[in-house]
């Protein structure tokens, strides 16, 4: 299996360092070997700003010539980073070789880079999704001295999840929004919101360009239904068909999830999605340390880089161990069923089945597997 | 092993040739990398904060980058049009300007692919992209066939004037059998960059403003007016600056090329205007909001009010015969179609495809100083390279520079 | 020679273009078609066993369906009712004894059509009492509400009505009407939304005021 990869890989491990103790690993580029002093002053957060700087901000340093060919070209440019990458790889090792630098700085450089270079996630055998979640809880017990617990749950045999969404019974509460936010560490800055409630006016039928889903007054508002969205976890979805590196794929489960770590943050998902199910970390995404959710999953509720999709992920973390997502097990009113298509036993194919529902923007072909259905 | 020693002298001849110019030379380059800086300084703040330097937001998730990179690739496609009836058809007319056409469109690949990575959330795992070393999902994403067709093209736009250029810089004739089977390619190429560029928008079912069929066509049509009157206003600048002859007649060639296609443009223009104004349905309130705004916000009026004015002036112009070919007024119509054109291929197509949103929700865009700093700084890096290309390619061809083969000249 | 580059480059676009065309991996037609096809045999092997450990429940069967109820009675602070009413409410009525359950008001169906001794017997508290004088078993309360409120109870024996205890994963567990409606006030109260998106807002309102 791991013969026939799909993606290029580093041997570059702590086995490497043993070897290497005395001559420094990196041979062939002498210039970061000598600059390898200074390096090692750096406090760990330093190196990791450095290391950035070294791979994307290179091209600040530039002049003339060599800054125009040299910056921001497709391919080109992919090229040049891997190189400047190396550069940095080769300078973790010679820190890592190092006798002064302390082992957490080593270990942390180590992590960073064998991070940056792993593969698409959707494509790993479950010993490197367990050595990935390995490296990011270890990673952030390096950072912060707290622990984590990651887990890289594949998706059930026989399980298909399906959502349905009473109309009648939500009242406009917006619990689910919030326990999501806490469930799944959505920035806090920017006050990223997986899931929205909008405001109809009855009479009007579904009018949502003048549904109102941030609204402040007390609910539920006489003459008015409540309807809440968020990510639909199509059949078909048409941001998986588009997203150029795959890294945003359906699981055997139906959930629709994304790689953060693959993904290059074209946003082109983002344009294909029709259901506003989608957000992108325009910053650096911030949950104060406290808020943390510690349970969590490398396709779910993990901590977000900026510049990366996001979106619901049917809180995989807590599914795939037979849970209700937070937004279910929010609600005060009943309105959300969650469960297994496949099970004919199930609640959600006793509504499927029982009560007259319908979904959003059908004719589009995407089959999302969430349904609305009234009393 | 000659040929290295030819490319070898080549390289520092065009060197030497670049660096070495009038005042006025000196300052554009000076001018431009002085921009240029901006836009790396830009772009700096941009990687530093995020993308939420930019305007960009949830709800308008593409904006200037992708605008200016929609409206360059109909630029590079353009220069097909001086292809075709060279090497093609054999029109010697363009042989003069089929060089420049061909620098333009290397220039403007170039720009795309900055406008690209500068658009990028996450540059520095960009190496995802590569076939073989990362995951590329091909055939099932437009951006995927987008990267494999502009890096193409942009191979193809390099290789072929290089060759020749290479031919006559030791003085020999470039042979036809070797360049005209590319040249031949590169026209179907210049026509599927701008098809696959415009799928990338025609295939999103979201989005009903971009998902209509004539979207591709209309691409076209424009692309083939914008491009060659840049063209022109080139071919006439180099013409007052160099002593590379130009003839009038190639110039008016052109401009039947950019009248032709300009009328085309116009009549598709109406066709999409009475398909989403005779029978509105919801699907037209991004057009609603593009032309008479939607609800109180109206950020695109002032836009696209000169735009269509702009466009239309500018054809009815040029389909005067005597007015198109008075040199002064065919400058004046290329200049105002070219802008007229990137607003309207520019932002005029990609923000009102976000606007309103799935939920009819609003967000109005307006680009940031970082963001409009780094465009220019983009813009310059086109100019810079173009320059560059320029120079080398004319001095070539005046005979200026040549390989002096150290064996027989000494 | 021009011709066979032309031709060359017209089957080089077909095949390009029959590669391009999306070969469907699902073979379903539609997400009906697929569960139908994929659930049976269904085999699924999650359960919710290890959620539900520290909840006491009932096993109940009504109609086809049998689930997994929360237990009530030692959900009230005060049962055994009859610890205190140990003679018939008639008799205890008008006595000196400090009124217990004087914050008690019932909105629940209009004065005419319920009061206390609707649901409850008042000469054997320990249980309550049906339309018709039946015994029903406190645990079993879910059985007075379905006299009346019938679309609601085939909704909840079903699902689509109430919320799961625990998990989504078998077994199933369903809350009973008063895990979550007050059985004397039973319809939620108007409240504010716990949350209000300032982002949006400002997004929204000033639009393009950066």
């Amino acid at each position: 299996m791991s013969d026939n990869k799909k993606w290029y890989s580093l041997d570059l491990g702590l086995n490497n360092k043993k070897e290497s103790s005395g001559t420094c690993g990196c041979g062939k580029t002498e210039g970061s070997c000598n600059s390898s002093p200074k390096e090692e002053e750096l406090s760990a957060d330093e190196f990791y700003e450095a290391a950035i700087n070294a791979s994307i901000g290179e091209e600040r340093h530039r002049d003339g010539f060599e800054q125009v060919f040299d910056v921001k070209m497709d391919r080109r440019s992919a090229f040049k980073k891997l190189t400047a990458s190396l550069l940095i790889g080769a300078g973790a090792v010679t820190t890592s070789c190092s006798v002064t630098t302390g082992s957490d700085t080593k270990e942390k450089a180590q992590i960073d880079w064998e991070e940056q270079f792993k593969g698409n996630y959707k494509l790993m055998t479950d010993e490197e999704k367990q050595g990935t979640i390995n490296r990011l809880m270890r990673s952030y017990e390096l950072r912060t001295h707290k622990k984590i617990n990651m887990t890289a749950e594949n998706a059930a045999e026989d399980v298909l999840f399906g959502y349905a969404f009473n109309i009648s019974k939500c009242q406009g509460y917006m619990n689910c929004v919030s326990a999501c936010v806490e469930e799944n560490n959505q920035d806090r800055n920017s006050e990223m919101q997986y899931i929205r409630i909008h405001e109809m006016k009855d009479g009007e039928g579904f009018k949502f360009n003048k549904a109102d889903d941030n609204y402040y007054h007390e609910v539920p508002a006489e003459g008015h239904f409540y309807m809440g969205t968020q990510c639909f976890h199509c059949d078909n979805p048409p941001c998986v068909e588009v997203c150029p590196v795959q890294a945003t794929w359906k699981e055997e489960d139906g959930l629709v999830v994304i790689d953060y770590d693959w993904c290059v943050g074209c946003r082109y998902c983002m344009a294909a999605c029709p259901y506003d199910g989608r957000r992108f970390n325009w910053s650096k995404p911030e949950v104060p340390e406290q808020e943390v959710n510690k349970n969590q999953h490398y396709l779910g509720n993990r901590m977000r880089k900026k510049g990366v999709m996001e979106k619901c992920t049917f809180c995989v973390q807590r599914t795939r161990k037979g849970k209700n997502p937070a937004c279910v097990e929010a609600c005060p009113t009943g309105a959300r069923i969650f469960g297994n298509l496949l099970d004919p036993d199930s609640t959600i194919r006793w509504v499927l089945e029982n009560k007259k529902v319908f979904r959003l923007k059908e004719d589009l072909g995407t089959e999302p597997k969430f349904w609305y259905f009234m009393d | 092993m000659g040929t290295f020693k030819v490319f070898k002298s080549l390289v520092i001849d065009s060197l030497d040739t670049i660096t070495k110019g009038s005042k006025r030379y000196h300052l554009w380059m000076g001018f431009l990398t002085l921009v240029m800086l901006i836009g790396m300084y830009c772009y700096s703040i941009q990687l530093e904060e995020g993308l939420s330097a930019t305007g960009m937001s949830d709800r308008v998730s593409w904006g200037l980058y992708i605008s200016n990179f929609t409206f360059l690739v109909g630029v590079a496609a353009a220069a097909v049009m001086l292809v075709m009836p060279t090497y093609v058809l054999k029109d010697l007319d363009f042989k003069q300007a089929v060089l420049i056409g061909e620098g333009l469109a290397v220039a403007a690949l170039i720009m795309c692919l900055a406008f690209v990575v500068a658009d990028m959330g996450e540059p520095s795992v960009l190496w995802h992209m590569i076939p073989g070393i990362g995951v590329f999902n091909f055939p099932n994403s437009m951006l995927t066939w987008d990267v494999i067709v502009l890096n193409g093209y942009l191979f193809i736009n390099i290789s072929i004037p290089f060759y020749i250029l290479f031919k006559h810089y030791q003085n020999k004739e470039a042979k036809k059998s070797v360049y005209v089977p590319g040249a031949i390619l590169s026209v179907f190429w210049a026509v599927g960059i701008h098809l696959v560029t415009a799928f990338l928008y025609q295939g999103l079912q979201a989005r009903p403003f971009w998902n209509n069929a004539l979207l591709g066509p209309r691409f076209l049509a424009s692309a083939f007016a914008a491009g060659p009157s840049l063209i022109i206003l080139i071919l006439a600048i180099i013409r007052s600056f160099t002593a590379f002859k130009i003839e009038d007649k190639t110039i008016k060639k052109i401009a039947m090329i950019v009248t032709v296609a300009a009328q085309i443009n116009l009549i598709m223009l109406i066709s999409e205007l009475f398909k989403e104004f005779y029978a509105p349905t919801h699907h037209s309130e991004s057009a609603y909001y593009l032309f008479f705004g939607l609800h109180g916000k109206n950020a695109l009026l002032p836009w696209i009010w000169t735009a269509i004015p702009l466009n239309v002036l500018a054809t009815v112009l040029l389909t005067f015969n005597k007015l198109r070919n008075n040199l002064k007024v065919l400058y004046f119509c290329c200049f105002i179609l070219f802008v007229a054109i990137w607003i309207e291929k520019g932002f005029g197509l990609i923000v009102p495809g976000f606007i309103p949103g799935p939920y009819g929700k609003i967000v109005e865009y307006l680009p940031t100083g970082v963001e409009i700093g780094v465009t220019i700084g983009i813009w310059a890096l086109g100019a810079f390279v173009f320059t560059i290309l320029a120079k080398t390619a004319i001095g070539i061809e005046l005979g200026e520079l040549y390989y002096k083969d150290k064996n027989t000249s000494t | 020679m021009k011709n066979r580059t032309l031709i060359y480059l017209v089957v080089l676009l077909l095949g390009g273009t029959l590669i391009s065309c999306k070969e469907k991996e699902g073979e379903y037609h539609s997400i009906s078609d697929k569960i139908e096809a994929e659930s049976k045999p269904y085999h699924g092997n999650l359960t919710s066993d290890e959620l539900l450990v520290d909840t006491e429940l009932i096993k109940i069967t009504e109609g086809e369906n049998t689930f997994l109820i929360p237990e009530r009675k030692s959900q009230i602070k005060s049962f055994a009712c009859i610890e205190c009413h140990s003679k018939p409410l008639s008799e205890m009525a008008g006595t000196d004894i400090q009124k217990a359950h004087w914050d008690i008001k019932l909105s629940h169906a209009n004065g005419d059509a319920m009061n206390c001794a609707t649901c409850h017997n008042g000469s054997n508290m320990n249980n309550l009492n049906s339309l018709t004088g039946k015994d029903i078993d406190f645990n079993l309360s879910y059985k007075i509400c379905s006299q009346c409120h019938s679309n609601q109870f085939e909704d909840w024996k079903g699902g689509a009505h109430g919320k799961k205890v625990a998990g989504w994963a078998p077994p199933r567990a369903s809350n009973t009407c008063v895990n979550c409606h007050n059985p004397h006030s039973p319809s939620f109260e108007k409240r504010w939304p716990v949350q209000f998106n300032t982002k949006t807002a400002i997004e929204r309102n000033e639009g393009l005021d950066h």
